[in-house]
């Protein structure tokens, strides 16, 4: 698929490769650093899914009980973050994720020395 | 997910909803028909998947290993077809649309974990500490209302004669 990855400047968005599309072509453009995101999400389940199926091995039947509703609760996963992509909404999710990535405080307290350093001339 | 459809004009994109973004963002631009190919793509291959659970809905028993081969084989080409998004030589078929119509019981999970297993692990933080001294004092509080109780009905019992002489 051509595509290009661009910048906005006001009303108008400036394509980094404009000689990829036709002109009076349509575009849909997203942000690069949610699309990334969800993009990332939605190859981190799909990998998920394909460990699944490496760790299991062929006499084992009676374990797809358990592991075929880890695969559709990934699947599932898949499905929302598809759906997410022309969702207006925030994700909550993500939204709680920077929340509870508070960076801690650095403010070391700098004991002072209670000896004189002393110092050779 | 902030999204807007534009139009080529030259060498800039004529944005429909420019104010949905910042200045200076970072955004990526992709042909709008092409894009809707390939998402219609991608939940052809989820509505299968979909598919092959719903057909096990309703049976005792559980998923075959050739049912599981299928899903991963499919799992295979979502992977390839979600790489296909950035390949720029590959030519995207317009000629087919896929448009999802799968309705949403079919999406329903049922996961093992039942509400009465969620109700044992519920665990509620008692803002009180039950310390041994707050259990004496809940024993003995009932001990002195049942001993409240017990010389109440004793006294009944002992004005009711009186009364009906």
């Amino acid at each position: 698929m051509k595509m290009s990855q661009g910048e906005v400047k006001g009303r108008f968005a400036e394509p980094y490769h404009p000689e990829q599309f036709q002109n009076h072509e349509e575009v849909i453009v997203f942000t690069r650093e949610e699309f990334n995101r969800t993009y990332r999400a939605l190859q981190e389940h799909i990998n998920h899914i394909e460990k699944i199926y490496f760790k299991f091995e062929t006499g084992e039947n009676w374990k797809l009980l358990g592991y075929w509703p880890e695969i559709m609760g990934k699947t599932h996963l898949l499905d929302v973050n598809m759906d997410s992509l022309f969702k207006k909404e925030l994700q909550q999710c993500y939204l709680d994720v920077y929340l509870n990535n508070i960076i801690g405080d650095s403010e070391k307290k700098v004991v002072p020395s209670r000896r004189k350093v002393s110092v050779k001339l | 997910m902030r999204y807007s459809y534009g139009i080529v004009d030259k060498k800039k994109i004529l944005l429909y909803q420019p104010q949905l973004f910042l200045r200076r963002d970072e955004i990526l631009i992709f042909p709008s028909r092409d894009f809707h190919a390939w998402y219609g793509d991608i939940k052809e291959y989820l509505d299968s998947l979909y598919q092959i659970n719903a057909k096990n809905i309703g049976e005792s028993e559980p998923i075959s290993l050739t049912e599981l081969t299928l899903a991963v084989g499919i799992i295979n080409e979502l992977a390839e077809e979600l790489e296909c998004l950035f390949d720029c030589e590959n030519k995207v078929d317009l000629s087919y649309q896929y448009i999802s119509t799968m309705a949403e019981r079919y999406k329903k999970l049922s996961s093992n974990y039942s509400s009465d297993m969620r109700k044992c692990d519920i665990r509620i933080p008692v803002k009180p500490e039950i310390t041994p001294y707050l259990k004496y004092q809940h024993i003995m509080e009932i001990i002195r209302h049942a001993e409240r109780e017990f010389e109440r009905s004793r006294s009944n019992l002992k004005d009711k004669p009186k009364n009906s002489q």
